[in-house]
């Protein structure tokens, strides 16, 4: 079989579309990295060529193959203090908005979502009591949640590689975890704030009663939806925050393209999406 | 450290629902005064038999755009003839929001928009065969190609031939070759067909 090559208006055509369609952008740094995943592809499908490769990755009704192109394209890892830029966004510029405008005494409330094996919701914990003053002053609710009941349960029991933890201060790693087998089990302390629960984001009846909340984190997670299920989420989270209420996003991903409903904040750690305030 | 707290109790109960959820009564809150009620309204409505044509009569002159949405989410769940017949007069709207609106709903429905496009393609109004060019734009379907050389092929308006050229720059393969040429000597006077005809020439032989 001949040689199967990606040339440059190839690469050109194909950096376009994947941008529009999942707000993934590549430079031109990461030429190898996308031509050495589309040959894969284009072998594993049998396409023989990327032209044939293009036309279906466009066109497959079902969007099967672009769903799996996506997986391939992105790094599925998490870990503690994953993409830290959002948590510092979240303690110098969020929450001191959200304060600043609140009305009442009630708790704040910080969804989580997905939480997949807890690296998230327990970061955000340990970033408050950290680096946010206001904790001595705001009561903070955590609640991360999941689709998978067995990843909860690997959640709830706190359990990690060390390399789930290399990224976290040595500090920090001493002040919330114990040594735990060959890894380390975050603290009862940080488990005990944190409340998991199972969700099907998809599910009318499932999300129904998950309203009030401040601050929504969903990173990574839309990406791997299709554009309905996309919408559908997008508002699903508008019902669930409250008027003047936050969104992060993962930094691939983008509101703009899904919905109107949000409106772009750029701070200086981060954009992330707002819920208007004057919203009913 | 027990500074962060778990929610309260029964803070995540289900919540009871506070209205009638059966479909009478969701079409009647759908216009209710205020804009939430709607909401819930719209996104319930989207398991209810025949209520496409209420959403869309909603949609027309609903001016909240967070009801609006949700609206269009129901449509594009329902997907049924009535939805998309009504996403198909909002093409129509002197309304730009409500069109673009129409034209991204009707990008998620490959398989329901296919049997009508060919009769959009051919709509007498240039505007709305515009319009169905840009549904063509992100539209998951064998035929895309197909029909933007159909529509380059035959289309007497300059404006429709040039949205569906800039089309083809990115999808049209060997199959659409001769036409983009014909369509250089079906518009002589136009230099930008001729630049964009070319240019998606070039791409077609380069990849």
């Amino acid at each position: 079989m001949a040689e199967i090559t990606i040339g440059k208006e190839d690469f050109l055509k194909f950096r376009e579309y994947f941008y529009r369609k999942t707000g993934i952008q590549f430079d031109d740094a990461k030429r190898y990295f996308v031509d050495r995943r589309l040959i894969e592809r284009i072998e594993e499908t049998d396409s023989r060529s990327f032209r044939n490769y293009f036309m279906m990755l466009r066109f497959e009704a079902s969007g099967d193959e672009l769903q799996t192109l996506t997986n391939l394209m992105t790094v599925n890892e998490t870990y503690f203090f994953r993409e830290e830029y959002q948590f510092k966004c979240l303690v110098n510029s969020i929450l001191p908005e959200i304060v600043k405008h609140k009305k009442d005494e009630a708790p704040i409330r910080i969804w989580s979502m997905p939480s997949s094996s807890g690296e998230e919701p327990y970061s955000i914990a340990m970033y408050l009591l950290e680096f946010w003053p206001g904790i001595d002053r705001w009561d903070v609710e955590i609640i991360s949640s999941d689709i998978d009941t067995k990843i909860l349960g690997q959640a709830r029991q706190g359990c990690y590689s060390p390399r789930s933890v290399q990224h976290l201060p040595k500090n920090l790693l001493g002040k919330y975890f114990l040594a735990a087998g060959d890894g380390f089990q975050v603290c009862e302390e940080l488990r005990q704030a944190v409340e998991f629960t199972r969700v099907n984001l998809m599910s009318p009846v499932d999300v129904r009663g998950y309203r009030e909340f401040d601050v929504i984190f969903c990173r990574n997670l839309l990406i791997y939806f299709d554009d309905l299920s996309r919408r559908q989420a997008a508002d699903t989270f508008y019902d669930a925050l409250h008027p003047g209420g936050f969104l992060c996003l993962g930094h691939s991903e983008s509101m703009s393209r899904i919905s109107s409903l949000y409106q772009a904040r750029k701070f200086s750690d981060s954009v992330v999406y707002q819920k208007s305030r004057e919203a009913r | 450290m027990p500074i962060v707290k778990k929610p309260r109790d029964g803070a995540l109960e289900r919540e009871e629902r506070k209205r009638q959820r059966d479909c009478a009564s969701l079409l009647l809150q759908l216009d209710d005064e205020n804009p939430s009620e709607r909401r819930w309204a719209a996104k319930d409505l989207a398991g209810c038999p025949d209520v496409s044509d209420a959403l869309v009569e909603r949609l027309r002159r609903e001016e909240d755009v967070s009801v609006r949405e949700i609206i269009l989410t129901s449509l594009t769940q329902r997907g049924d003839e009535r939805a998309v017949a009504g996403l198909v007069e909002c093409l129509r709207s002197e309304d730009a929001s409500l069109r673009n609106e129409a034209i991204e709903a009707m990008k998620l429905l490959p398989g329901e928009v296919a049997p009508i496009m060919g009769g959009l393609l051919r709509d007498a109004d240039p505007d709305v065969r515009i319009f169905a060019v840009n549904v063509l734009e992100s539209l998951r379907h064998e035929r895309v190609e197909t029909w933007l050389k159909e529509v380059i092929e035959h289309d007497p308006h300059v404006n429709v031939c040039a949205t569906a050229l800039d089309l083809l720059s990115e999808v049209g393969t060997h199959r659409s070759q001769a036409a983009l040429e014909a369509l250089k000597t079906r518009f002589p006077d136009e230099p930008y067909i001729r630049f964009a005809a070319d240019l998606a020439l070039k791409r077609i032989r380069t990849s």
